[in-house]
């Protein structure tokens, strides 16, 4: 990944993050704002339902107070004192209850047997424990009825004064889909009503303040654990799929006289408002995004042109001189640190390019010297012979004629020989000054160590030196130079055999190592020193003593042709063993 | 002397004057409301305009309406009735044998079809042919001995009727229909009845109406005779109202048919003995009637008090053997508040012993019931097979004595598929004007007989 691609994505990820980020912090607030809305609403509603409750209940005491004190029933009242058939007031309770405008009324005897009852006449004689409660406040109570349902109602107790013994009066107004009606809701505020009359959950007690409430179903889990632990519940419900359509949802446990949960209360908020917004600010959030991640696009065009363009500048350039292009050098476009960089690095180019210049200079100076050096080394020893020689032959002058003659005549071999001598050392430096360049074939590289093991198998023979090939069952294709690769090895293994006078084991291998072919040649003589490992390589650095030391540079430099290496190191049982590593060629272009 | 005379001119004058005010009147409109269907098979209307065969006197037996005599043979099971000459149909039709075997016969076609109302269906025939005789002779014969057949014959049910041209029921009774306007059938007094014209010139019978407005009609005159259900009783004697009440003529009774829950006869025992009577009668029925376990009123069998009639709540747990939790449905027939009222409150006592059973709106299937069924006998053995009919149980009654009559009812009630629970009375409620009304002994009003005060 570029830097350009890397600052695209910074910019684009931190502008997309802070937008998220800002859009999550809102949301949330709103959230929040709307949840604290919800819970105002729900307090409003409850302390709302609480002053409704309390105001049920006094009215519902209010309308049994004025029942008691009625001349009716305190004729009754008189009447069943002095002995009167209870009979006949089977159905004062229902006339009583239309009058005083209660949806329950019973008539109770002091001995708690049922008198007279609206909601089901036909429980007269049948006890009524609750007159127990006679003149405490209004409670909820569960009211059966004879179609076998039942219905929650805010009741009221009451005795008929001035008889005795006393007659009581249990009365209560249902609460019901009417009594919600009467709810001063908000716009978006729902209330509904389950009555806990059965054991499960019951669709049918739900109810709302309208028939189009819509399905009790979704508040089903939140009814049960409101009504299952007596406890305030809430939860976010969705009547329908869409999202609009949530309601921030409390239920209230109502409990009877006994703490039982007689009914629970549900107080339903609409969340549209929210909800839209919400979705306003996700969409500005979209849209901040977008725009966010072009302006992160321009940004980083814009600090692309600024800053990693010379910056890529600068690593393009770098690699050149990674690759040996000294003379790169970069556009300074300002004077920033980006600026004094590029400065830096053209300056360092040109110390390199300087100093390589002088570095080649003085190796070439050292080269001429090396070789001027080693020209009269190698010139001065026929050369001593040769003044020495034709000096005798004149002294020999002096001499008689044969005598002379025998002295001219050995004096002139030596001289030939050294001449001969001076032709080959000369004929050397020309053979290293003209090294041909390669002619690049595939071939595989372990026929060249087969080559070389047969052609000097015999010589090796009679200096009782033990010869081990050892090459790869698998092909190791190269691209070579036949010829040249085979003087190379024949140059390693002549060397090999000038470290054995005395005879020895000579290893020439051949095996893949990764991606190169791994050629070795290795003897079991004296061994190289790690200087001299170091410097083998040098041209004109010999061990021996009649050596020219271009050997193995011509190797080095045949290997080097090859784009190969070729390093010497310490045989693991003495001797020295020379490692030469050519790349493998594809596999098109194997032999 | 002659002061002795003019007082005693004068105190003759006053006589005369009393017996004139006492002395029925002809002439005027009699207005009865009722809250059910005046053409009902026993209903008031049907009862005015035509006549059985025999009537029912006083003490139950069969006394001769337009069959002057009869005799059997073939032990009880041919009875040959003589007709009454000279009487003639509201449409001036004769009235012959001929006409009677036409009016048995579409009576028994029309209660046989499948296409039968119910009040056809009800009219069972007890005989297995009838035919004429003679111009004024028919004869029917029966499968089984059918000694109170004459008795039998005296039900409204078994009227003789034939339809006239214009598609209107004419019979021989006193009155003949003569119109149907918003809700009120109209009877004119036939004057050519066979015995004798009535003293009123028309009956207006207001069906379907209300009791609280009957009432109200009766107290500010537009009505002169309204029904006071027995529940109400008591309150209509309290208002000081001037009511003619039957004996008990109504069974108020629990059927359990012998299928699904009860089936096990100890199950419909166990609902037998936790039916509460007292409570019914004390409270519901305001203490009208009588608390009965009987298919027959004590006054008509003397035996009634032998069947139980209280409440054994621990046995009929035991019986039940733990509560069953199967909604039992009960329905009531016919319908009304008091009936509703009656049988919340069986179902209460019911609930006591394990029985989860629940009122039911009409025309629902039941496991039971709770029905008011009409008693037309008076004559014991009449009655009883009334009344088996009426249920639908089947008894073998072998002989007229009690002792028969209540084996054969034990025998009966023995299944519990029937629970006896109340006689009621029937009770009217007659207006100021109405003289000389009485009521028949199953309990409905006779206004051939009664006249107007103030008509002319």
């Amino acid at each position: 990944m570029t830097l350009r691609q890397k600052l695209l994505l910074t910019f684009s990820l931190t502008v997309v993050g802070i937008v998220a980020a800002v859009a999550w912090t809102i949301s949330l607030r709103v959230r929040r704002v709307f949840d604290e809305l919800h819970h105002e609403q729900t307090s409003a509603l409850v302390s709302q339902f609480q002053r409704e409750f309390d105001q049920s209940a006094a009215d519902t005491s209010a309308a049994l107070d004025r029942t008691a004190s009625s001349d009716a029933l305190q004729r009754i009242a008189f009447e069943l004192a002095n002995g009167g058939d209870t009979a006949q007031y089977l159905n004062t309770a229902a006339g009583l209850a239309r009058e005083y405008q209660l949806d329950d009324l019973e008539l109770v005897a002091h001995d708690g047997s049922i008198i007279s009852s609206a909601q089901w006449p036909a429980r007269f004689g049948y006890k009524e424990p609750v007159i127990l409660s006679a003149g405490k406040p209004a409670f909820l109570k569960e009211e059966n009825l004879p179609d076998g349902s039942s219905e929650i109602g805010i009741f009221a107790v009451r005795a008929v004064e001035k008889s005795n013994p006393p007659i009581y009066l249990v009365g209560g107004r249902n609460l019901n889909a009417n009594t919600l009606r009467d709810f001063p809701v908000s716009a978006g505020t729902r209330v509904f009503l389950y009555r806990n009359l059965s054991a499960g959950f019951s669709l049918g007690n739900f109810t709302g303040a309208s028939q189009t409430s819509g399905s009790p179903q979704p508040y089903q889990q939140l009814v049960d654990q409101a009504r299952t632990t007596g406890q305030n519940a809430e939860a976010v419900v969705y009547p329908t799929p869409h999202r609009e359509d949530s309601v921030n949802a409390t239920a209230i446990p109502l409990k009877g006289a006994n703490g039982n949960v007689l009914a629970v209360l549900v107080v339903a908020n609409s969340r549209r408002g929210m909800v839209e917004v919400q979705n306003h600010i996700r969409s500005i959030a979209y849209g901040a995004a977008g725009l966010g991640i072009l302006f992160a696009i321009a940004a980083s065009l814009w600090i692309a042109a600024r800053v990693s363009r010379p910056i890529e500048q600068l690593a393009r350039a770098a690699g050149e001189v990674a690759a040996g292009n000294w003379d790169t050098s970069v556009e300074v476009s300002g004077r920033d640190e980006l600026g004094v960089l590029a400065g830096s690095f053209n300056h360092m180019t040109g110390q390199l390019v300087e100093q390589r210049d002088r570095l080649v200079q003085s190796e070439r100076v050292a080269a001429w010297r090396e070789l001027a050096r080693r020209l009269a080394h190698e010139l001065k020893n026929p050369l001593f012979p040769l003044q020495i020689t034709v000096e005798n032959m004149v002294r020999a002058r002096a001499l008689p004629q044969q005598e002379f003659d025998e002295v001219f005549n050995e004096s002139t071999a030596t001289l030939r020989a050294e001449i001969d001598n001076l032709k080959v050392i000369i004929g050397r430096f020309s053979d290293f000054s003209k090294m041909p360049k390669p002619q690049m074939e595939p071939m595989d590289a372990r026929d060249a160590i087969r080559r070389v093991a047969s052609l000097y198998e015999p010589a090796l023979k009679e200096k009782h030196i033990e010869l081990r090939t050892t090459v790869d069952s698998g092909q190791l294709p190269i691209s070579a130079d036949a010829e040249l690769l085979h003087r190379a090895l024949s140059n390693l293994v002549l060397n090999a055999m000038d470290a054995m006078p005395d005879g020895g084991t000579l290893v020439i291998a051949a095996a893949r190592a990764g991606d190169a072919a791994r050629l070795s040649v290795s003897d079991s003589g004296a061994g190289l020193t790690p200087e001299e490992c170091s410097r083998l390589f040098t041209p004109y650095y010999t061990t021996r003593q009649h050596g020219t030391g271009l050997g193995l540079a011509i190797v080095q430099s045949v290997i080097a042709d090859h784009h190969g290496t070729i390093a010497a190191e310490s045989g693991e049982n003495g001797g020295a063993r020379f490692v030469i590593e050519l790349p493998l060629a594809a596999e098109g272009q194997s032999a | 002397m002659l002061r002795q005379a003019a007082i005693s001119g004068v105190l003759l004058l006053l006589a005369l004057g009393a017996s004139a005010r006492t002395r029925p009147h002809y002439g005027g409109t009699l207005r009865i409301e009722v809250h059910g269907d005046a053409w009902a098979p026993d209903g008031l209307a049907r009862r005015l305009v035509l006549d059985g065969l025999t009537d029912l006197s006083d003490t139950g037996a069969a006394e001769p309406a337009l069959a002057v005599q009869w005799s059997q043979t073939n032990h009880d099971q041919r009875w040959d009735f003589r007709l009454r000459p000279w009487v003639r149909f509201q449409d001036d039709t004769p009235f012959n044998a001929e006409a009677v075997v036409a009016s048995f016969t579409t009576m028994c076609a029309n209660s046989a079809s499948p296409d039968a109302t119910n009040a056809a269906q009800e009219t069972q025939c007890p005989w297995s042919a009838v035919y004429a005789a003679g111009p004024l002779e028919i004869v029917f014969t029966t499968a089984t001995p059918s000694p109170d057949f004459p008795e039998l014959l005296a039900q409204t049910r078994f009227a003789i009727s034939k339809k006239a041209s214009s598609g209107v029921l004419e019979g021989t009774g006193p009155f003949q229909v003569s119109g149907f306007a918003n809700g009120a059938l109209t009877l004119t007094a036939y004057a050519d009845c066979w015995h004798g014209r009535p003293f009123l010139d028309s009956v207006e019978i207001v069906q379907h109406r209300s009791q609280r407005d009957q009432w109200l009609d009766l107290s500010v005159g537009r009505a002169d005779i309204v029904e006071v259900p027995p529940e109400l009783l008591r309150q209509a004697r309290e208002q000081h109202m001037n009511v003619l009440v039957s004996g008990p003529v109504d069974l108020l009774a629990l059927t359990i048919p012998a299928q699904g829950v009860f089936q096990d006869t100890a199950m419909r025992q166990s609902a037998a003995l936790a039916v509460d009577r007292a409570a019914l009668y004390n409270v519901i029925f305001q203490k009208q009637g009588e608390i009965t376990a009987s298919l027959l009123p004590q006054k008509v069998s003397g035996y009634a008090f032998l069947f139980a009639t209280d409440r054994d709540l621990n046995r009929a747990r035991a019986m039940r053997g733990g509560a069953f939790p199967t909604p039992l449905r009960m329905g009531a027939e016919p319908g009304g508040a008091t009936m509703r009222l009656a049988g919340e409150r069986l179902a209460l006592n019911l609930h006591e012993a394990g029985f989860n059973a629940r009122m039911v709106a009409p025309g629902k299937p039941t496991a039971m019931d709770l029905q008011l069924i009409h008693l037309g006998e008076t004559a014991p053995r009449a009655a009883l097979d009334e009344m088996l009919a009426a249920f639908g149980l089947n008894a073998t009654v072998n002989g007229t004595g009690a002792q028969a009559l209540w084996q054969a009812e034990s025998s009966a009630l023995k299944s519990n598929t029937v629970v006896p629970l109340l006689w009621l009375p029937r009770a009217w409620a007659i207006g100021e004007r109405v003289r000389d009304i009485r009521l028949s002994p199953d309990g409905e009003p006779l206004l051939a007989e009664a006249s107007l005060e103030g008509a002319k």
